[in-house]
């Protein structure tokens, strides 16, 4: 949270149009927890691939979704907005 | 797109048009959301979007610090502003100026969006490409880092913006405005402003006055709606 209070006022000279303005909020850095489908309640909706700011969840071949390692950040979206609860946010150890 | 209700995102295009990884976006960024939605319902025109985003730049003649998408499809060309409130104030939070001035200008189709609805967002992107003249898009974003609130919830805000009143979705089609997400019971303001920690300094007094803003902003709307003829949007036979 220091990084956000430092920006503050020109809070976002927004990330994802200038170059070189997110370092403040250190986006290289490896990440808190990655999703987890359970697999055997899945209902293969796809609400987690519509709602991925970053374009992390891929469909495999068999309906199923999973995470692309490299393009996740870990907010937690695709965790709160499941319907059914299938998404668990595992932490790295 | 929205009657196949439950399995509409198997309809989506599954090519990514937009790679945020390239420009490194925050966690849990709106303006990414949104982009990429509308990379999906640009398909190749994304490549050639010009994107900028000035301080205090002019638009229509209103300075904002928003960012804007321009699409250019021959001689028509779409604007999209991906409006994130980098103002930080109340007023931004409850007014928003540049639908009105755009309609005012006399652009063809004018609308605006949010993407917790990605498949509105989704099929007004794709009317503002098909209208025949100039098209204006207003999309809110929310921003976890200027909004402050927790990066998983950005999709949740987006819905309490709208059931709360504060960002009606309309489009305004040849003069004609429809009302395109109808909310039967309004959540409470203070709900969707108290989710965001940078309003937790602002006194009862703001707020009511946020308030009756927000009402007075509604009913100059719904007044437009009833004053034009009902216009209902007939597709040009897309199949997703």
């Amino acid at each position: 949270m220091e990084a956000t209070a430092k920006v503050s006022k020109k809070i976002i000279q927004c990330s994802a149009v200038a170059n070189g303005t997110a370092k403040a909020f250190k986006q290289g850095d490896p990440i808190a927890a990655r999703p987890e489908w359970d697999k055997d309640r899945c209902i293969r909706c796809g609400i987690c691939y519509v709602y991925c700011p970053h374009g992390a969840v891929e469909r495999l071949d068999d309906g199923f979704f999973d995470v692309n390692q490299k393009r996740c950040s870990g907010c937690g979206i695709c965790h709160r907005e499941c319907w059914f609860g299938v998404i668990s946010m595992v932490e790295e150890g | 797109m929205d009657k196949f209700s439950l399995y509409v995102p198997n309809f989506l295009p599954r090519e990514e048009f937009f790679d945020p990884k390239h420009n490194q976006t925050c966690i849990g960024c709106g303006v990414s959301l949104a982009v990429r939605l509308v990379g999906k319902a640009a398909e190749g025109l994304l490549h050639k979007a010009v994107c900028e985003r000035q301080s205090a730049a002019e638009l229509f003649g209103v300075t904002s610090d928003a960012a804007f998408l321009k699409l250019k499809q021959g001689k028509q060309t779409t604007i999209i502003c991906l409006d994130d409130e980098p103002e930080n104030s109340l007023d931004s939070a409850v007014k928003k100026t540049l639908p009105g001035i755009a309609v005012a200008e006399g652009f063809q189709y004018v609308a605006t969006a949010c993407p917790s609805y990605p498949f509105d967002l989704f099929e007004k992107v794709q009317r503002a490409l098909e209208s025949q003249g100039n098209a204006y898009l207003h999309i809110l974003c929310p921003c976890p880092s200027a909004w402050q609130y927790k990066t998983e919830d950005t999709v949740k805000v987006g819905f309490w913006a709208v059931e709360s009143l504060a960002f009606p979705l309309y489009e305004v089609a040849a003069g004609f405005y429809n009302m395109t997400v109808k909310t039967l019971k309004p959540r409470p303001l203070s709900e969707y402003l108290s989710a965001q920690a940078r309003f937790a300094k602002a006194t009862e007094k703001q707020l009511a006055a946020a308030g009756k803003q927000v009402e007075k902003e509604y009913g100059k709307l719904l007044e437009n709606i009833q004053s034009g003829i009902a216009y209902t949007y007939e597709t040009t036979g897309a199949v997703y």
